[in-house]
């Protein structure tokens, strides 16, 4: 007896043996290491020794020395400090049935770690939804755990077989995959991870993630184990996730506002048809290229300037009006509205940029403004007929009427009603030249509808020169020419000659005497969908400042000049709008006087 | 005796001028009738008269349309000369301009007494001897 308890002292199961009083007859190392014991426990009260233990122990002990062979549980119990201790024992009656006094062997475990992690596992399966399965193809019998039954809605005594299990799979897709897995995996062996859906006992349909792993013997399947997750929600989340990214690729694809996706060095990655559109490009082409390749130069840096403020996000987005070229070096107008997209660490991965074309608006735009430009043109043009009939015709009707009261009043000296008659002449003939002022004026107004044609301008002012060679020579003017011989515009002959006349022999009648030689320079060039013609002298100039806004004006002199008739510029002027053409001077007093003339650009089709 | 000492025409028309002389001399209205073809002669000349110390016009018939420096230039100038040098010169617009915002712009300087219509005939002037209060004293 001894010996044997010796033998088993050293053993690593936790136990103790009690005589009937239940006091320690003897106990294992591991007893001891396992609740912190000494031996000197020896011959002590069980209970009194270790008191925190449950009730239910202390109830199996007292069965088995009264002669219930074995008692064996497992309880929890809170001890006073609060922790919660699992215990599980197995208590059994020593007895050499010669009626020696009954000893009771308790086999005593601290279960509380290996429990917590059964728990834990549980737990974890239940808030994961993960069920098992296994299929023993020997015995063909099919084992769900109750996970797995709670998945497929079905009663906790439900019994499962092969077919039932495969049969809740959703006809089509689903089913047709399992079923193929299945035979896959039983004759080859193959594992299957998929997820599909299936149709609970009570009709709903769930995404579930099926992994079947087959064990092989000799070749042949003999058992499949394997996990059943409900991955509804996730799935469906997912779903829906592919669904709007689906629908948000339509609608940029779709837009009739150009969208573009831009990385963060400019460069296009991605864009939709209405863009291409817009710019003349190929998708593929546009994506070669960066933003800044196409922006005229002009809108580039307030989109850098804005681009960069987005990076560093003091703004989370910008709108702009700006310019692209599109692939014909044509101008684009666009309003760009350009937001930050941003990855999950918060950094901008890319730009959305969204691009409205107004074009076509700005070209309306531009054609409204012409059209008040040129009725206000109109519009100054009748004011200034006004200002001639009410102003000019005035004067010299009241010259006419002051004078012929003289030549009445008999109580004047004969010398002053002969002067008046003289007078009378003079006023007459000024209302004469006035009227046919007004008639070259008026003239000008008429043709306005004339068809324009093309003219070219070289032999128009070698002709024009010529013309006034005599005067040239006389007051030995230099003139330098510098116009394109093939160089054409759209206008009216005669109204260009006499607006290069005019032009030039303003600049003869106005030239600085203490300057020599006086110099006319006459340029033409093409600018854009225009001509312009430049008359530039060395002259006495006009001070802008001070006559800018009455210099085309009629019956307008600023030099006391005696041939200054005051109607050349305005005719000039007339005739040039007529044509679509517009005038501008650039003067400076005692520097000389440059007239711009801007004419249209015969189109050659 | 004429009724005032000098009278200054500034106007570019030589018609007008000349029927100006005539009127002004058939009213006796002034001893001396100097004529300017714009305003920067009658301004040089008023300066000239003011350097020498000597009498400035008692009235000026200004026109408004004219090369060089035109009636509200002359204006525009004139209203620059000290207060009490000028006080006593009094300034008629002559203008055969009847656009109402011609003579809504006269009537914002102070110095000029009334705006007159051409054809200015000798009724008128006589007028303008009555406004200065001459005719009575006779």
């Amino acid at each position: 007896m001894t010996t044997e308890k010796s033998i088993l002292r050293n053993t690593s199961i936790p136990f103790a043996i009690l005589d009937r009083e239940k006091s320690f007859v003897d106990f294992s190392k591991q007893w001891l290491t396992m609740f912190g014991l000494d031996s000197s426990i020896k011959g002590q009260n069980f209970f009194d020794s270790m008191p925190e233990l449950p009730e239910e122990l202390r109830l199996d002990i007292n069965y088995c020395l009264e002669g219930i062979k074995h008692r064996s549980d497992s309880k929890r119990i809170i001890q006073e400090n609060g922790n919660a201790v699992w215990y599980d024992w197995k208590v059994s009656l020593l007895n050499d049935g010669q009626g020696v006094t009954p000893n009771a062997l308790i086999i005593l475990e601290d279960v509380t770690h290996k429990r917590r992690e059964e728990d834990l596992l549980v737990r974890s399966q239940q808030v994961a939804r993960i069920g098992g399965w296994e299929v023993d193809l020997i015995k063909n019998t099919i084992y769900w755990s109750n996970m797995t039954k709670e998945i497929h809605e079905v009663p906790q005594d439900y019994v499962p077989n092969l077919e039932t299990g495969i049969s809740f799979y959703r006809e089509g897709y689903s089913r047709d995959t399992i079923t193929q897995l299945v035979n896959e995996g039983i004759e080859l062996g193959k594992k299957w991870d998929s997820e599909l859906q299936i149709v609970t006992a009570k009709g709903n349909f769930i995404w579930v993630r099926a992994i079947g792993e087959p064990e092989m013997l000799n070749g042949k399947c003999v058992r499949i184990v394997g996990t059943f997750q409900d991955i509804d929600k996730r799935k469906k989340a997912q779903l829906q996730l592919l669904n709007s990214e689906e629908s948000l690729k339509g609608t940029l694809e779709n837009s009739s506002i150009g969208m573009a996706l831009v990385a963060r060095n400019g460069r296009f990655i991605d864009v939709n048809a209405s863009l291409c559109n817009s710019l003349g490009y190929t998708k593929e082409k546009l994506l070669s290229l960066t933003f800044q390749d196409i922006t005229h130069p002009d809108d580039l840096e307030i989109d850098l300037i804005l681009l960069n403020e987005l990076i560093k996000g003091k703004r989370s987005t910008y709108q702009i009006e700006k310019r692209y070229f599109n692939k014909d070096r044509q101008l684009v107008y666009v309003i760009l509205t350009v937001t930050a997209a941003r990855n999950i660490d918060g950094e901008i991965s890319h730009f959305i940029s969204q691009i409205v074309d107004i074009s076509s608006r700005i070209k309306s735009e531009k054609k409204l403004k012409g059209l008040l430009e040129l009725t206000t043109n109109q519009n100054n043009s009748l004011m200034n007929f006004a200002h001639i009939v009410s102003h000019n015709l005035r004067s010299h009707a009241a010259n006419l009427t002051m004078i012929s009261e003289f030549a009445k009043d008999e109580s004047l000296d004969e010398e002053i009603r002969k002067d008046s008659l003289g007078m009378l002449g003079k006023a007459s003939q000024g209302l004469n030249d006035t009227i046919s002022h007004l008639n070259e004026v008026v003239q000008v107004k008429l043709e306005t509808d004339q068809k324009l044609k093309s003219v070219q301008l070289y032999p128009l002012v070698n002709k024009v020169l010529a013309d006034i060679q005599a005067l040239i020579e006389e007051n030995k003017v230099v003139i330098e020419t510098d116009v394109p011989q093939k160089l054409e515009v759209r206008g009216v002959v005669a109204y260009l000659e006499s607006i290069i006349l005019n032009l030039v022999t303003n600049a003869i009648k106005y030239k600085d005497l203490n300057k020599k030689p006086t110099i006319i320079s006459i340029k033409a060039e093409e600018r854009y969908e225009t001509v312009v013609l430049t008359v530039a002298d060395n002259g006495l100039g006009i001070d802008l400042e001070k006559f800018g806004e009455k210099l085309f004006g009629m019956y307008k002199t600023f030099h006391g000049n005696e041939d200054a008739r005051g109607i050349g510029l305005f005719i000039t002027k007339n005739q040039i709008e007529s044509m679509g053409g517009k005038i501008t001077v650039d003067s400076q007093p005692l520097a000389g006087t440059t007239f711009e003339v801007t004419l249209l650009k015969n189109q050659q089709s | 005796m004429n009724f005032l000492d000098i009278a200054f025409v500034v106007d570019d028309d030589p018609i007008h001028q000349f029927g100006m002389k005539v009127l002004l001399k058939k009213v006796k209205f002034s001893n001396e009738v100097m004529v300017f073809h714009n305003g920067q002669e009658a301004m040089d000349a008023l300066m000239q008269l003011l350097d020498k110390g000597e009498k400035l016009p008692s009235i000026i018939f200004l026109d408004l349309n004219m090369p060089i420096k035109d009636g509200w230039g002359f204006l525009d100038d004139f209203v620059m000369i000290p207060h009490q040098n000028r006080k006593k010169v009094v300034i008629y617009v002559v203008s055969s301009s009847i656009n109402p915002s011609d003579k809504e712009k006269a009537k914002n300087y102070e110095v000029v007494s009334s705006y007159i219509v051409k054809p200015i005939d000798e009724k008128q002037l006589t007028q303008v001897l009555d406004d200065m209060g001459l005719l009575n004293s006779r």
